[in-house]
């Protein structure tokens, strides 16, 4: 390997003889990679906040229900393990949060319209660090205590069901013996979220009132946990199942919600397939410009081959060519990307097609997100395969017969 | 009278008027419902439902008993024959011969419309909450051709499970409803449940034709008129259970 340095040398040296092609399909190479990790990262923002914003709905990173509340979710189908006995339970556990509310589906009525939606009666206390409402930002105000006697909605449905704050509303659900339980309300405040949809779908009422509306004492319908990181909810869906022993469905938030779930899993094949199939379009001009190279100089390779050269150092000299014009390529694309990624951190605005996004559940401001792992899987791809689709022409310039080569014309 | 003893009297005195009319305005509301349906009844009536490209005509049979047992049966048109609604105290349900199911209505549809009316399923099932979800007081009293007609203001309880900001009864001092009021919270009159013909019928004097009018949408309306009704008939409980519902033996 004495001849590395040497080599190196001269495909570096030939790469800028003929400068005009090398800029060519260095610029291809160039804008191939920006286009890998650009997109991707835009992908990547766009399922996080899809996913950030499903947990934070749901919220939680695991949930324990009644078994047959996920089917039927009903008040039939409760916790009938009360507060006190939760907190000792739980407390001593130290989530990062957790909480216990009561989620039905239930009526909102106005003077002239009704909706559908999901009561939440919660206390608001224990939900203010992951709930996806942020308090302080409620026109209004929103609950004060889990005995708050209002109720806030989002501001869509106040659009919706021709109300305002001060206004009263009814809510109508039913209790365990399936009669109606219902009760008026007023508005106390109304909640803006980073998607339209949350506004016309959840109420908030405190989780007291809805239990004496509900008529079911102080039992509630599902408890939710917050841990470290949304991807790795294991520790902590076994320590809650630990807990609960088999009296509960302890379920992950990727079981509950699977649109998610198999969102994020697919997300991770999504970026690999997405940057094979830049590079394989990449690869066809990369294997051009380098057979150009080798057929270009068949007699100064068989020059060299009959000055003693072994047809493994021109096999090497290739090699080294293709990957120096692929590090060359990955570097500036990469260093492309993380520039034009940079200024977009504070997020896109793409409210233009915010309807679209909607209906697939992504917010109207994309945020792109590169990671590590992703710009490093499109450069080890890129230089795998640029290796592999080299080695081809390489090895045609190291068969050939210097006398041959020599006297080649063309 | 010395000045020391009118000023307590004057305080005693108001607050006790002041209860006695509140109290007076409830009972005038009960009296009302119930001089409406009686300890029981039988009713045939017609409902007219009006839209501006269309209009349909039921005609029905009801039966009441107290407060909470009603049932409804449609007798023409004939498609929808067999159709009926019970009710008893807060549920409600109904029975279609032509998927032959009895049905609960639900909490999520009680604020839909009864039969494709402009009357909800909770005004069916409920009729009595407005006595006692609502405070009442007697906003004036006319006497109109030897009739004494009060306006009673209803306004709902904060928790009661009523959207209007009050409601307005125009009573006559023989418990007949001329006029039944609904206005929202901006206290704009939504629509109005107007008696347009009061006669007497079954030994009382009742609204024969009543008219549920949306101000909004003056071409849409409801009106129901009473046929024949009986009141204070002996009938017996098991009409009013699921298995009659369903098989009419009357």
């Amino acid at each position: 390997m004495r001849t590395t340095p040497v080599l190196t040398r001269l495909a570096w040296r030939y790469l800028w003889r003929n400068h005009r092609r090398t800029i060519i399909m260095l610029s291809a190479i160039v804008i191939g990679v920006w286009a890998m990790i650009f997109m991707t990262a835009l992908t990547r923002g766009m399922v996080d906040q899809m996913i950030k914003d499903g947990i934070s709905v749901l919220p939680g990173h695991v949930q324990a229900h009644n078994p047959l509340f996920l089917d039927d979710p009903s008040v039939s189908n409760r916790i009938s393990i009360g507060d006190a006995e939760l907190s000792r339970m739980f407390d001593p556990l130290s989530f990062k949060a957790w909480a216990s509310r009561v989620k039905v589906p239930a009526v909102i009525t106005s003077e002239r319209e009704s909706r559908g939606v999901t009561l939440l009666g919660i206390d608001p206390a224990a939900e203010r660090a992951f709930s996806f409402v942020t308090y302080d930002d409620v026109e209004g105000r929103f609950l004060e205590s889990a005995e708050d006697n209002a109720v806030v909605i989002g501001r869509k449905l106040a659009n919706t069901l021709d109300t305002r704050i001060g206004k009263r509303v009814v809510l109508m659900s039913q209790d365990p013996d399936n009669e109606i339980a219902d009760r008026g309300f007023r508005v106390a405040g109304l909640f803006e979220a980073s998607m339209p949809a949350f506004e016309e779908m959840y109420v908030f009422v405190g989780k007291k009132t809805a239990q004496k509306m509900l008529r079911i004492g102080d039992a509630t319908t599902e408890i939710v946990f917050v841990g470290d990181d949304y991807r790795d909810v294991e520790p902590t869906y076994d320590r809650v199942r630990e807990t609960l022993d088999g009296d509960l469905k302890v379920s992950r938030w990727y079981e509950i919600d699977t649109y998610l779930g198999t969102m994020l899993k697919v997300m991770d094949g999504f970026v690999l397939i997405w940057v094979i199939v830049i590079f394989l379009a990449l690869s066809f001009g990369l294997v051009n410009t380098l057979v150009m190279a080798v057929f270009e100089r068949i007699r100064e390779i068989g020059l060299m081959l009959a000055l003693g050269m072994k047809p493994a150092s021109i096999l090497g000299q290739i090699i080294i060519e293709s990957m120096m014009l692929l590090a060359v390529g990955l570097a500036i694309g990469d260093l492309l990307a993380w520039a034009t990624i940079q200024p977009l951190k504070e997020g896109i605005d793409i409210s233009a097609v915010a309807e679209g996004m909607e209906m697939m559940g992504a917010s109207s401001v994309l945020y792109p997100k590169l990671y590590l792992y992703d710009m490093l899987l499109a450069n080890v791809v890129v230089l795998i395969l640029g290796f592999l689709a080299s080695l081809s022409p390489a090895w045609r310039a190291s068969r050939y017969e210097p006398v041959e080569a020599i006297t080649k014309v063309g | 009278m010395n000045k020391q003893l009118v000023l307590p009297l004057i305080l005693f005195v108001i607050p006790t008027f002041a209860a006695e009319t509140e109290l007076d305005a409830t009972r005038l509301v009960r009296e009302a419902i119930d001089h409406w349906r009686g300890l029981s009844s039988y009713t045939e009536l017609t409902m007219v439902i009006h839209r501006p490209d269309w209009e349909r005509s039921m005609t029905m049979r009801a039966w009441t008993k107290g407060q909470d047992q009603t049932l409804v049966r449609v007798v023409e048109p004939k498609k929808d024959r067999g159709n009926g609604t019970l009710t008893d105290e807060n549920s409600m349900w109904t029975f279609s011969p032509k998927v032959n199911r009895v049905i609960k209505i639900p909490s999520s549809m009680m604020g839909q419309s009864w039969m494709g009316s402009d009357f909800s399923n909770k005004d069916i099932a409920r009729a009595d909450d407005i006595v006692d979800q609502y405070d009442h007081t007697i906003l004036q009293v006319e006497e109109n051709d030897g009739v004494t007609v009060y306006d009673v203001q209803s306004i709902p309880h904060e928790d009661a499970a009523v959207v209007w900001g009050r409601e307005v009864l125009r009573i006559r001092d023989d418990y007949v409803v001329v006029e039944h009021a609904f206005y929202d919270q901006d206290d704009e009159l939504v629509k109005k449940l107007v008696s347009l013909e009061i006669g007497e019928m079954g030994g009382r004097t009742i609204a024969k034709r009543q008219r549920m009018i949306k101000i909004e949408e003056p071409d849409e309306w409801t009106e129901i008129s009473v046929n024949d009704v009986v009141y204070e008939i002996e009938l017996k409980d098991s009409l009013f259970t699921l298995s009659n519902l369903r098989n009419p033996r009357d």
